[in-house]
């Protein structure tokens, strides 16, 4: 009882600790999918097309006879994985800027890297998707060694529009601690001003910026759905959630409701799981809310 | 008017900010300037408590800042024991740091939230070099200088009150073993009876370890208890300064006498305690009460 307990104050609170479960079970089924799914998630069986959910295929088959289960716990690589390294990317190089904003602060360049950033930010995403398929095409890219698969290319262009408003947040909070007394102590003591950016700044920038990535992970599989329009992310066969909703959306006036309703109601799980994590790893990281004792309710 | 050898002189110092305009009128130069310090010259004497006082936005925490060089002035000179401190080498600008330190106004912003107090002060040693066992010996004597219960170490900041904060400020201060102690406004965010408290921890350790010490405070009452010298400061400039009895009773500015004109003599126990009679001018010893109220 005592270590559940524990674990609770871990996450930051019973809906913290929800979320934390949601988020662990999708990622240990998508990690484990051969194992998990019930069928291959591309096997077509014309005959079994279109079937509504029963205890043989418990999410109903698509068009093409392929279990929607499968496909729905198959999908969840692509759709965790394009969300998941483009908030890597935003938040490495986010706050890596956000915090060199702030070390270079008062002086030309800071100025420079605050005003690429808003044009950055200005362009609506579906603009860069668009035009990133206009310069690399649709179809895989050979750059040397390298392969660049359209879901990289998704992963990269995601990745990069999350930099400004991370990048922003950081700097913003950075700005604010810089100004504080207890970084005037530090540097009363002599200790070096990117040491105390490292030691001192930082840890108390993270909070926001811990929210903002987890609902921009929930962005990010939406996106992914979105952008597979302008062919960008996953391309079919391979099932992704937002690929698997695009297709579901031409049978939704024909009835058959479950080819959109699964996919769609796994990004909203995953979304809220994301986010009450987020929100429960926010209060659990500021020391505000915890006490010598323990964590405070 | 300034002495060459003097033990900490400021010497004409001026500190311009440029007022916020469009970003083309900034860059031609062409914004206009305000002095928020006008032409300050100033000699602290060894072990002396120089109290420095003025009404809020008169530059006082400027100069104080100057002082400790968080800024540099537009112009002038800080002489710390003979040498321009804006010319010391990389090891002495090392030392002068250390030996200058300074407590803050704001006991809320004044500790890192994330970190324990014994982090606080154990980052503070480290940066002296002294770490390991020496460390936790000086930590442990520290708390006890500025009569804080050792079991506080393992807290937060937000665990503490304000009184206790301030006096970890003044712990993580001394920890840098400084010559020069800078307080600003340091009980002006605390109840009245703390103030008190603090106070007499500074005069403390003004006696104890011939720390010299600048109180900067809009609270006449609070400097004239313990300062030896005091200056008043009005719109960027000293405009009276003298022994505490001299200024107080003798002013000869207009503005120190619409200052003192200002403390409340009504408030029986303020003034009993803390207001301008003659014994408290003498720098008398604390009531016993408070005393008391320190210990727990």
């Amino acid at each position: 009882m005592n270590r559940l307990r524990r674990l609770v104050h871990f996450f930051g609170g019973p809906a913290g600790f929800a979320g934390g479960c949601i988020a662990g079970l999708l990622l240990l089924s998508s990690i484990f999918a051969p194992l998990v799914a019930p069928y291959d998630p591309l096997a077509v069986n014309i005959l079994d097309k279109l079937l509504e959910p029963d205890e043989t295929h418990w999410m109903g088959t698509d068009q093409s006879g392929r279990d929607v289960l499968s496909r729905v716990i198959w999908g969840s690589r692509a759709s965790l994985a394009v969300a998941g390294f483009a908030v890597v990317i935003g938040v490495t190089f986010g706050v890596a800027i956000g915090l060199f904003a702030t070390w270079v602060r008062g002086g030309w360049l800071e100025q420079a890297i605050m005003r690429v950033l808003e044009a950055v930010s200005s362009i609506p995403l579906l603009i860069w998707a668009i035009a990133l398929v206009g310069i690399f095409g649709v179809r895989d890219v050979q750059w040397g060694p390298l392969t660049i698969s359209s879901e990289l290319k998704l992963m990269v262009l995601l990745g990069l529009l999350y930099i400004p408003t991370l990048a922003r947040l950081t700097y913003i909070s950075a700005l604010a601690e810089v100004a504080s007394n207890y970084v005037a102590a530090r540097r009363l003591q002599g200790v070096g001003e990117l040491r105390i950016l490292f030691s001192d700044v930082l840890p108390n920038c993270l909070s926001p910026v811990i929210v903002q990535a987890t609902l921009m992970l929930a962005i990010g599989i939406i996106v992914e759905a979105a952008v597979s329009f302008v062919g960008l992310g996953v391309q079919p066969p391979t099932p992704s959630w937002g690929n698997m909703l695009s297709n579901g959306r031409n049978y939704l006036i024909s009835g058959e409701w479950w080819l959109s309703v699964f996919p769609g109601a796994a990004i909203s799980l995953t979304v809220v799981a994301f986010n009450l994590l987020g929100d429960g790893l926010r209060d659990r990281f500021d020391p505000r809310h915890s006490t010598t004792m323990g964590y405070a309710t | 008017m300034a002495k060459t050898e003097g033990f900490f002189e400021l010497q004409d110092i001026r500190k311009e900010y440029a007022l916020r305009r469009g970003l083309l009128q900034r860059l031609r130069g062409g914004a206009p300037r305000v002095a928020a310090v006008d032409g300050v010259s100033l000699s602290i004497e060894r072990g002396a408590i120089f109290g420095l006082v003025g009404e809020s936005g008169c530059g006082k925490s400027t100069l104080a800042q100057i002082i400790v060089r968080l800024i540099e002035p537009t112009a002038g000179k800080v002489v710390y024991r003979g040498a321009d401190v804006a010319r010391l080498k990389a090891e002495e600008q090392r030392t002068f740091r250390h030996a200058v330190q300074m407590v803050f106004q704001d006991t809320g912003s004044s500790l890192n939230p994330r970190k324990r107090i014994r982090r606080v002060l154990a980052e503070a040693l480290a940066a002296r070099s002294v770490t390991g066992a020496a460390a936790e010996g000086e930590i442990a004597s520290l708390m006890h200088q500025v009569g804080l219960d050792a079991m506080l170490l393992r807290r937060f900041p937000h665990e503490l009150s304000g009184g206790q904060r301030q006096r970890v400020g003044i712990a993580r201060a001394l920890a840098m073993k400084p010559e020069v102690l800078v307080a600003d406004e340091p009980v002006s965010a605390l109840d009245v009876s703390l103030q008190g408290q603090i106070i007499n921890l500074l005069s403390d350790l003004n006696r104890e370890l011939g720390l010299t010490i600048i109180l900067i405070s809009h609270d006449l009452a609070v400097v004239a208890r313990v300062c030896t010298q005091i200056a008043v400061m009005n719109a960027g400039k000293i405009v009276e300064r003298g022994a505490p009895r001299q200024v107080l009773f003798h002013p000869t500015d207009p503005y120190t006498r619409m200052l003192i004109a200002s403390v409340p003599r009504g408030l029986a126990g303020r003034s009993r305690r803390q207001g301008l009679g003659p014994a408290a001018v003498d720098g008398a010893a604390a009531p016993e009460d408070e005393r008391q109220a320190a210990a727990d």
